[in-house]
This record gives C-alpha cells, structure tokens and sequence, in this order.
C-alpha cells in the first residue's frame, strides 16, 4: 500500500464488485505501463517516434484517471506527471527518459502491491 | 427515485467502475456508450435523466459531442458533466465555458459518485 492509497473502503458489495473489475482490467493497465517502457526503451535507442510517444502520453493520461479510481492515488500522481513527460507539444528530452523509467518502475510496483 | 444515466466513455475501465458505482450505490438504472457517436443515438434512444461524457475520446470528443447532443432537441435539454481526467485549470475553464452542467474529475470515488451527481443536479 502507498500513502493516500485506499482500496478496501467501500461498501462490501462494491468492495467485491470492484475487485472483480480490477482483476478484469488488471492486464489493460499493465498493458498501458508497457506502452510507457516501449516509449523509455526506444528513447534511450534514439528512435522515439511521433506515434509512440502519443501512444505513451495516452497511456499515461488514461493510468491517471483508471489507478485513482481503484484507490490508487499514487498511481494516479505518477501518472500525471508520466503524462506531462510525455506532452505531445514538445519532444521528450532525453534525461526525462530516466525519470519516465522509474515512474513505470514505480507504477509496477503499485500494481503488484494492490494484488 | 430511481434515476437513468448514460455514461458515454471510450474507456472501457472507467465506463464499467461508474456504470457500478451507480447501479450499486445508487441503484440507478444505467445506460453505456463507448464513443461520442454511439452516445448520440443512446442518448435519444434512451431519455437518460443526465449524461456523463468523457472529454477525450477518439474520433468525436466530449465537446463536440456535447453541442451535438444539444442540437438534437430530443436530447438539447438533458443535463451533461464532463468527466475529464485534465486538471489544468485552462483545461477547466475551457470546459466549464460549455455550458454543461459541471466538470466532474477522474479519478472519482466510486463510493460517493451518486453522492456528487445528485448535488450537482439537486436530486437530493
């Protein structure tokens, strides 16, 4: 569990129901972390191009909105700021790579912490 | 009184946990759409009581959905609030300017979503 975390206080019906919908959409959100490790591996090869890096700006915005809704409000904070990394208005600068590699690092972890 | 929504959100995550939200906590009667289109002609299919339109959606998007919706005068009068998980404040007043009825915010607490609704369209 991650500070400002809080799954597990809802009613017990939604409580059950949701973790029924975490586990169905639990590979998606893996999925969407994967995008933002394609989006470092391929920054730090040098061939970032357009499309990934608005597929990992996607990514990132959707991992904002999903995390915090299943308690996840660490996720989410990292998320946002994996989204601004990755702000299509500007290419992603290369030390930014790094700090992109750890928030999908961190968000792995997260989703493993939460089961 | 039970109540109809329509949620139109292409994510499939985000689409699922509000239509439960609802149904669960709520006990409203819930209908979904997973793009703008589609959410039109749900929209007056159904006579929802109000509509939660995502904001960024591929193809047609919330806004544009949203003057869509209200050319249609089956569909002109229902109450909208924007989901949207931007949060820079440019962001937000572009989106209040609209005319919706509010911007709710993703992530939202799907224990107290009905809550905030029903404040928002004074259902209490």
């Amino acid at each position: 569990m991650f500070p400002g975390d809080t799954p597990g206080a809802e009613s017990p019906d939604l409580s059950a129901a949701l973790e029924q919908l975490w586990r169905k959409f639990l590979p998606q959100l893996e999925e969407r972390i994967a995008v933002l490790e394609r989006a470092v591996e391929a920054l730090s090869a040098g061939r970032l191009s357009g499309t990934l890096q608005a597929d990992a700006h996607t990514a990132a915005h959707k991992l904002s909105g999903s995390l915090g809704t299943f308690g996840l409000a660490s996720g989410t904070a990292l998320a946002r700021e994996a989204e601004l990394l990755c702000s299509e208005d500007w290419e992603i600068a290369r030390d930014a790579g790094a700090r992109l590699a750890e928030i999908a690092a961190q968000l792995r972890a997260i989703l493993a912490n939460r089961g | 009184m039970s109540r109809r929504i329509l949620i139109i959100d292409d994510e499939d995550d985000i689409r699922e946990v509000a239509a439960l939200s609802l149904e669960t906590v709520a006990g409203w009667d819930v209908a979904v759409a997973s793009s703008g289109a589609q959410g039109i002609v749900r929209a007056a299919e159904y006579n929802p009581d109000a509509i939660l339109l995502d904001v960024m959606m591929p193809g047609m998007d919330g806004p544009t959905t949203f003057r869509e919706l209200r050319r249609n005068p089956l569909t002109a009068r229902i109450p909208v609030l924007l989901l949207t998980a931007k949060v820079q404040s440019n962001d937000q007043r572009r989106f209040a300017d609209l005319g919706v009825e509010a911007v709710l915010f993703k992530p939202f607490d799907p224990l107290t979503l009905p809550t905030q609704i029903a404040g928002i369209l004074g259902w209490n």
